[in-house]
């Protein structure tokens, strides 16, 4: 059964003149903080470093992650639209500020080194990207962009972990379009494609 | 049986995708590459457009009201645009029942809210929560009937317990799970009697399985479904016309084809079974580059205004209140979510389209603009609804708010 919570936003009726609002704009909420993310973060650095690079092949890195896709995977995390190492638990006391400020912190840290591999198979990886065209979103070095993924040198066992469960339907993604990308993809498809990710920075 | 017919035509659509694939991408080594690319990028090709285009983030929060830079909105002389209500992450399509509650579906967050206007405040309700896609609201007998990707469901006796709200019926759930285009939106018959919503093309350009690209009505009294309209490739807002009780609706068309072609389109359901092409034939008179081979736009029901390439023309309605000046009364405004697979950025308006004494579309003017800057925008409108007191209110799924457009008469 749904559980239902009721928000309430109670809004005055929104006759707002044009000089009250010249002033609602110049007190627009604080821009995001790095150095105030990086307080909020600190009880992130356990599984994820305090550099951004994870204490276990499970965790994702986050160092050079763009800004946007740590707060959008937060915000579903919150919103128990994505579960998994606890992390729909610990975004629970979380605001958008405290994560747009978190995101400003790993965002700027230096991106996590290139990992070396089976030549072989990142090759194989490299092609099995291209003909699903995951550059486009991911960027032409996997960096990723506004609220897509930074794939480069990220956790191979993560990613395998996250495509399989995109693939299986376990892990519900935002628009469909990593569904889609995941269908076609075999158990060999994704260890390539995770080995390709890796190799890069 | 139905479930396992629909299941195998899927599945045959996948086969075509291969088929389309291998045509497309350079013959890798065999069996190194997966053989379907993601839907949003099928019909794409290497020497086509501006390869670094990819869709945009979707809204999933919502800014706090005094965040929302309302006043960049222009209408034209004499309208007023005001924020009405805030606090709904994603917000997207929107219904008023009879006593003035309105509903509102989303698409990413899974809720749905209702804003109640009590002595002259308004409380927005999070009536429920995790549900699959509900982009669709319809209000009919004391229900709010919510389409969810699959399956249409309903809450009875909603208005005595928006703050407990009843677990919903299910009322219809054989409907294909596809995510691509799966959301949906949903509209009342005149008569009561019907439910009607779309089932989008599961890609952005292929063959589609009979059960997909089309209109549906499922009847509230018998459960039937049935197709009304097919070769729509999505559809995400429909209106029926005082008077004339016609279906009229908004349909996207396809990407990576130009950057300026297909236009997306508004329709005219004349009669049950009209065909509007897709694949085969987009906009009435384009044909699709690589599936229109061999076929002619004449096979096809055309539309009845092209509104622009990747616009995304949402939810649209025909304007039938009093306060508006004489000259609105019977337009059609369309709700213009805004481009991603166009290098300069289009839509990101509300529209008004006027219709001659014949019925015809004859004019497409802005209606409300603002929320592009240049090349970058800060909202995007999802839907129109126009109150019963005859203003008009905006939904936008970046702000995770609602406007509302009134004219002072003098």
């Amino acid at each position: 059964m749904m559980k239902l919570k009721n928000t309430k936003a109670i809004l005055g009726v929104a006759f707002f003149t044009t000089s009250a609002w010249l002033g609602i704009q110049l007190a627009q909420a604080a821009p995001p903080d790095p150095v105030a993310g990086k307080a909020k973060a600190a009880m992130c650095f356990a599984c994820h470093g305090e550099n951004g690079i994870a204490s276990a092949p499970e965790i994702p890195n986050l160092a050079a992650q763009p800004a946007l896709s740590i707060t959008y995977q937060l915000i579903q995390y919150r919103g128990q639209q994505r579960k998994g190492g606890g992390m729909e638990g610990i975004a629970q006391a979380l605001s958008d500020q405290d994560m747009r400020d978190i995101a400003a912190y790993y965002s700027a840290l230096p991106p996590p080194p290139a990992k070396s591999g089976n030549a072989q198979l990142i090759e194989q990886g490299k092609q099995i990207a291209s003909a699903q065209f995951c550059n486009s979103c991911h960027g032409a070095q996997f960096q990723g962009q506004k609220h897509i993924a930074r794939l480069a040198g990220q956790s191979e066992t993560y990613l395998i972990t996250q495509l399989k469960n995109i693939r299986s339907g376990e892990r519900v993604d935002m628009d469909g379009t990593m569904g889609s990308a995941a269908k076609g993809l075999s158990d060999e498809h994704i260890k390539a494609l995770a080995a390709y990710a890796a190799s890069l920075q | 049986m139905k479930s396992k017919l629909i299941y195998s035509l899927m599945l045959l659509a996948g086969l075509n995708l291969m088929g389309l694939a291998s045509a497309q991408t350079p013959a890798p080594a065999a069996g190194a590459t997966p053989a379907i690319p993601p839907t949003w990028a099928q019909g794409r090709t290497p020497d086509g457009m501006n390869p670094s285009l990819s869709p945009n983030p979707p809204g999933i929060t919502a800014l706090p009201a005094d965040e929302i830079p309302v006043s960049k909105l222009k209408v034209p002389p004499g309208f007023k645009v005001e924020l009405w209500a805030s606090g709904m992450p994603n917000g997207r399509s929107m219904t008023e029942s009879p006593s003035g509650v309105v509903y509102v579906g989303t698409r990413f967050t899974g809720n749905v809210y209702a804003v109640v206007t009590k002595d002259g405040k308004r409380e927005v309700k999070t009536i429920a929560k995790g549900l699959h896609r509900p982009n669709g609201v319809a209000f009919a007998n004391g229900s709010l009937y919510v389409a969810e990707l699959s399956r249409i469901i309903r809450y009875d006796n909603i208005e005595a317990n928006l703050d407990n709200p009843p677990a919903p019926v299910v009322v219809f759930d054989a409907l294909p799970k596809d995510e691509p285009h799966g959301w949906k939106f949903l509209t009342l018959s005149p008569d009561g009697q019907y439910l009607y919503f779309q089932i989008g093309t599961p890609a952005n350009i292929v063959v589609p399985p009979y059960t997909h690209a089309a209109i549906v009505r499922l009847n509230l009294k018998t459960n039937i479904l049935e197709y009304v309209a097919t070769g729509v490739r999505n559809s995400v807002g429909m209106d029926f016309q005082k008077g004339t009780k016609e279906l009229w609706f908004t349909n996207n068309g396809r990407d990576w084809a130009d950057e300026n072609l297909p236009n997306d389109t508004l329709n005219r359901l004349a009669h049950k079974g009209m065909n509007f092409g897709y694949p085969f034939c987009h906009q009435g008179d384009f044909l699709d580059p690589e599936f229109g081979k061999g076929r002619s736009c004449d096979e096809f029901d055309k539309p009845e205004m092209k509104l622009g390439a990747h616009v995304a023309a949402l939810g649209m309605r025909f304007y039938n209140g009093n306060m508006f000046p004489a000259e609105y009364k019977g337009n059609i405004f369309i709700a213009e979510h805004g481009s991603w697979n166009k290098t300069k950025k289009s839509g990101y308006q509300v529209v008004r389209v006027v219709l001659d004494a014949k019925n015809k579309p004859v004019k497409l003017e802005p209606f409300i603009t603002g929320w592009l800057e240049g090349e970058s925008f800060w909202g995007r409108p999802v839907d129109v609804q126009v109150l019963k007191d005859g203003s008009m209110l905006v939904s936008d799924d970046e702000t995770g708010a609602i406007f509302r457009v009134s004219y002072n008469k003098k």
